[in-house]
């Protein structure tokens, strides 16, 4: 029991029956004993309590409920204002913003940090324009050229791979296996699997089916923006992919020899004489069946 | 409208049967701190008109706590503190009733008026304890409540009280 609440404890009779009976020889005891008896025989005046009852209730009529009653719908009104607002800026902010370029055309857009891309035909990108200044981070299928504004770290996510830049030129290709990227001005970060390499500028890499080529660019932007199509040790199928993405059209190919390599550039605007050096070059011969279809057969 | 009139007779049930319930503890409540009587029903009751107008948007339960806080915040800065006058009981002569010699009865009002002063003269927050206890029999857990403070507190204020009652009547 602590001392300086014996006497609280004795005034609320919460004591046990040894601690009350050694209190009780204290001399101060009768005291206390009297203070405590005559204590409980104090009043105050009493209260009018209907009158001000009513009085208060008579309040209310002057403060006018009508008045906090239209305050509240007010309120609500706000509330649901604000609220719709917020969700749309919020919808704004946290949906994924998709670009896409379709077969036979060409996209440009610009970024929030006015970074610029363009898409090549049949390509897409997706990214949050919420807190892009600090993840700029987008998602790419097939082929984009971007031109990256100075910043924080800027990637680019394909299903074959990872490009890593700060600030800089470069394109990225993802098709079907094949993943190209091309450097053209700064430094690049490339992670395909396990490998990761860095180019600079003029450098770029091709991987195809676990297999790295390393090329030298001499170009300053890709060749597509100019509306050519540029080849690198390509095999006959993935050009044919490349022109029906171009000039959005269907391409047959009846012929044995699928291997051998392409280097070289095929005009995206002229699809007559983008046939004829196809048919050239791998002797053979060029059929169109209607508007949108062309079948290559041996000669 | 008569879906409001009776939402406002529904309010006024349970507003009245709240304010019955706690308007003297109020009021004394504010007495025992400021002493003067009738500044203590004009804060008690303001308090309360402002419950009555808001009553919307005050759970019943918070509603004790919200009149308290409103009545501590208008009453502490304008109130010039006086001192707090009791008086006893109107039949209550003392505990003896059996004994009327002259004697005693002087020593009787003379302990009385003792006791008074000396109630006056104690510190505001061992008074407020200690009559919140005697005059409104308050448990000390209700007390602790009322004044934001922890039981232990509340027994030590009242500790003090009697202490110093006692020695104060000793003199």
């Amino acid at each position: 029991m602590k001392k300086d609440r014996l006497l609280a404890k004795w005034l609320n009779n919460d004591l046990s029956k040894d601690e009350l009976a050694e209190f009780e020889t204290s001399p101060d005891f009768e005291k206390y004993q009297r203070i405590k008896n005559y204590t409980a025989h104090l009043t105050i005046d009493d209260l009018d309590e209907n009158a001000m009852l009513s009085n208060i209730l008579k309040q209310k009529k002057v403060a006018g409920k009508v008045i906090s009653f239209d305050k509240k719908w007010m309120l609500r009104i706000a509330a649901v204002l604000v609220l719709a607002l917020g969700i749309t800026f919020a919808l704004q902010f946290f949906t994924p913003e998709t670009q896409t370029a379709g077969f036979g055309e060409k996209t440009t857009c610009t970024l929030p940090d006015n970074s610029e891309v363009v898409l090549n035909s049949g390509s897409e990108i997706k990214y949050k324009k919420w807190n892009w200044n600090n993840d700029r981070k987008l998602e790419l299928k097939g082929e984009a050229y971007f031109r990256v504004s100075k910043g924080k770290r800027f990637e680019v996510h394909t299903q074959l791979g990872k490009v890593t830049v700060l600030g800089t030129q470069f394109d990225v290709k993802a098709r079907n296996k094949r993943f190209d990227v091309v450097c053209y001005e700064g430094r690049v970060k490339v992670n395909y699997k396990h490998t990761q390499i860095v180019l600079t500028h003029g450098q770029s890499v091709s991987f195809e089916n676990e297999k790295q080529v390393n090329i030298n660019v001499n170009s300053l932007k890709p060749e597509w923006i100019d509306n050519e199509i540029s080849f690198h040790q390509e095999n006959i199928r993935s050009i044919l992919d490349e022109v029906e993405r171009q000039y959005n059209i269907t391409i047959e190919l009846n012929t044995k020899d699928t291997t051998s390599l392409f280097t070289g550039k095929l005009p995206s605007k002229d699809l007559v004489v983008a046939l004829q050096i196809i048919s050239t070059t791998y002797n053979l011969k060029a059929k169109k069946v209607s508007r949108n279809k062309i079948i290559f057969d041996e000669k | 409208m008569p879906t409001k009139n009776q939402s406002n007779t529904y309010d006024e049930i349970i507003f009245s049967t709240f304010f019955k319930g706690h308007i003297k503890a109020l009021r004394n409540f504010l007495f025992y701190k400021f002493g003067n009587l009738d500044h203590a029903e004009d804060v008690a009751q303001e308090a309360f008109v402002k419950l009555w107008q808001n009553c919307s948007s005050v759970p019943l339960e918070k509603a004790k706590s919200y009149v308290y806080t409103i009545a501590n915040n208008s009453s502490l800065n304008k109130i010039a503190h006086q001192k707090v006058v009791l008086k006893y009981e109107k039949n209550f002569k003392g505990l003896d009733k059996t004994n009327e010699s002259p004697e005693y009865l002087l020593e009787e009002k003379q302990f009385q008026a003792k006791l008074l002063k000396a109630i006056e003269n104690l510190n505001e927050k061992q008074r407020v304890a200690f009559l919140m206890h005697r005059i409104d029999e308050k448990k000390y857990s209700e007390i602790a409540i009322e004044l934001n403070i922890s039981v232990k507190a509340v027994e030590k204020r009242i500790h003090l009280a009697l202490l110093s009652l006692r020695k104060e009547i000793d003199l």
